[in-house]
């Protein structure tokens, strides 16, 4: 079975935030509320600063604190990839999912439910990718099945030193980060 | 059935009679309600935007009550173990108005969770099997069903015993014993299932902490019975029902034993957010010290932590704690403390700061104010309903085929 996962150069990432206005333009995020954002972490002591830029979103852990507190079910694991989504229509707006999400990867839609980035289920369902990935100027992003030892995304990890979010959280995140 | 009827009649006689004090009162309660149902007017047409809470501070003052009054009828079992199953009569008075305060109690808990919800339509979902209800992964569904269990006990129970004594019968242990067996250990599931609701959630290391469960039995058994006596006080001042000195006694000891145990998890919590503080006891350093210049809710710990002590070493002295001035003042303090402490500050404090640091406070809108004195005046309401029918019963004033007496 495909395990989808996102898999970004933080060496190549400007900045640019071309991520962040390509998914609030594809999925219509409210106004104030974003699915993806962009994190700078400086480390060291001047003059030996280094700095990751790293773009981030809803990790689609593979053992998601959100999907067990959910009373109703409506966050769940896909059966596509393992993504995991919202269905809006099930969502009684409890938030329990905000307090259980270890990456602060959800808001409340104006509408009273919960949202979150969805890998943009819409576009890679037809085997496009997320429109973060499609827009990313300097192509720091890959999306693919890391099950599959010969797609891009499970090359680049086996070749470059890379890092996921909070592995001490035990939530198996799947945005990847390499350095 | 011709009895179920009678019964209801004679309830409605007897709750639409009273006083010009008992009907101030209720029109205060509804008025109150009135506001808050104006206020979640607000609330329903705009969305939780007009609520302080905020994507950083998801749950406020709606969860931090809902988290305290799950205690509160909790605490019911504290009356219910000794009546029925110790078979200690000096609290089989009491007993009674317990249950009443439970059911009060959790009506509040239900109300204030329904209007916390962002999309309250589809609440619909919580029903198990009408709705989606992701049984048994999710704390949340868990709480749903041992709260409405629970409301279903100390609704059935009592009403079982009122109907029989209506009829002038006495009512078969058989019957209710089983019940009430239940009802011991539901009353310690609905707080431990409330407490692992939080302590399950892996990011809020605040409240990710074994001692949680545990504490919130502690604080829920000291606060529940000091409300007891306080309110059987003013029942005690209002009408003919007298519960006796010795049964205030009993129950002020357990809220003097469950408040110092509350006061050893208090310290034992305290060691271990500060003698060694870790990015984990950061929320705590918030809440008691501030952090990066937020302190919000420091001028509510500070007096919170002392008001439980002075309460605690005032219960703990036996001239003072039988004095009963002193004692219904402890007990007025340790509730208010108890209410600060578990109420708003458990459930802020857990989200700030957030899992990466970024520090957003929270403070309750009016809207929020006022939906949440509605409520609690909802579950006054509630109370005094279930008092007015219960106490004419157990004088033996309301009875079948009788007409109901007016009671003051």
């Amino acid at each position: 079975m495909a395990r989808l996962a996102m898999v970004i150069d933080t060496k190549k990432c400007v900045g640019c935030m071309d991520c962040v206005v390509a998914c609030k333009t594809e999925n219509n995020v409210p106004e104030h509320l974003d699915r993806d954002w962009l994190v700078y972490e400086t480390r060291g002591k001047f003059p030996t600063l280094h700095m990751e830029i790293r773009s981030e979103r809803c990790n689609h852990c593979d053992n998601p604190p959100c999907v067990y507190c959910c009373p109703t079910g409506a966050s769940h694991v896909h059966d596509f990839g393992g993504v995991v989504l919202v269905d809006y229509d099930k969502c009684i707006g409890c938030k329990a999912c905000l307090a259980s999400c270890p990456y602060d990867a959800r808001f409340i839609n104006p509408n009273g439910y919960a949202e979150k980035c969805t890998f943009c289920i819409h576009r890679t369902e037809k085997g496009d990718d997320p429109a973060c990935v499609a827009v990313c100027p300097t192509h720091c992003m890959y999306f693919g099945d890391i099950d599959d030892p010969n797609s891009e995304v499970s090359r680049l990890l086996a070749s470059r030193n890379h890092h996921a979010l909070l592995p001490a959280a035990g939530t198996k995140p799947q945005i990847y980060y390499l350095t | 059935m011709k009895v179920l009827i009678g019964f209801i009649k004679d309830a409605v006689i007897s709750v639409t009679s009273g006083s010009l004090k008992y009907h101030i009162w209720m029109a205060f309660l509804t008025f109150l309600m009135l506001c808050g149902a104006y206020a979640y007017s607000i609330q329903i047409k705009n969305g939780l935007i007009v609520t302080g809470m905020s994507d950083g501070v998801s749950w406020g003052l709606y969860i931090s009550n809902f988290t305290f009054l799950v205690g509160v009828a909790a605490a019911a079992v504290m009356l219910v173990l000794p009546t029925y199953i110790l078979k200690d009569i000096d609290f089989s008075r009491a007993v009674l108005i317990g249950e009443g305060m439970a059911v009060a109690a959790l009506v509040m808990c239900l109300a204030f969770v329904t209007v916390d919800l962002g999309g309250p339509a589809r609440i619909w979902h919580l029903i198990p099997g009408i709705g989606l209800f992701n049984f048994p992964n999710s704390m949340l569904s868990w709480d749903v069903i041992v709260l409405n269990g629970y409301l279903f006990i100390n609704l059935t129970i009592p009403l079982y015993i009122l109907l029989w004594h209506y009829q002038g019968k006495e009512p078969k242990k058989a019957v209710y014993l089983p019940g009430v067996f239940i009802s011991v250990f539901w009353a310690v599931a609905i707080h431990m299932v409330t407490a692992f609701l939080y302590a399950g959630l892996v990011s809020r290391p605040f409240w990710n902490s074994s001692l949680l469960g545990p504490r919130f039995l502690a604080s829920a058994f000291a606060a529940g019975p000091a409300l007891m006596i306080l309110v059987l006080g003013v029942i005690r001042r209002n009408t003919d029902y007298w519960v006796e000195d010795i049964t205030l006694n009993k129950i002020a000891l357990v809220t003097t034993v469950a408040a110092q145990i509350n006061m050893v998890m208090l310290i034992s919590e305290l060691f271990k957010e500060f003698y060694f503080p870790t990015h984990h006891s950061l929320s705590a350093i918030y809440l008691y010290f501030g952090l990066d210049g937020y302190d919000g809710l420091t001028r509510w710990i500070w007096p919170a932590v002392i008001m439980n002590l002075i309460a605690t070493i005032m219960l703990t002295l036996h001239p003072l704690r039988k004095n009963p001035f002193f004692l219904k003042l402890a007990c007025l303090i340790l509730f208010v403390a108890i209410w600060i402490e578990k109420g708003m500050g458990l459930i802020i404090p857990g989200f700030i700061p957030g899992p990466w640091g970024k520090i957003i406070e929270y403070t309750p809108t009016w809207i929020e104010i006022v939906v949440t004195a509605g409520v609690w005046a909802l579950g006054l309401f509630v109370f005094t309903l279930l008092v007015k029918i219960a106490i004419p019963i157990e004088l033996g004033q309301l009875r079948f085929h009788q007409t109901a007496t007016n009671q003051p």
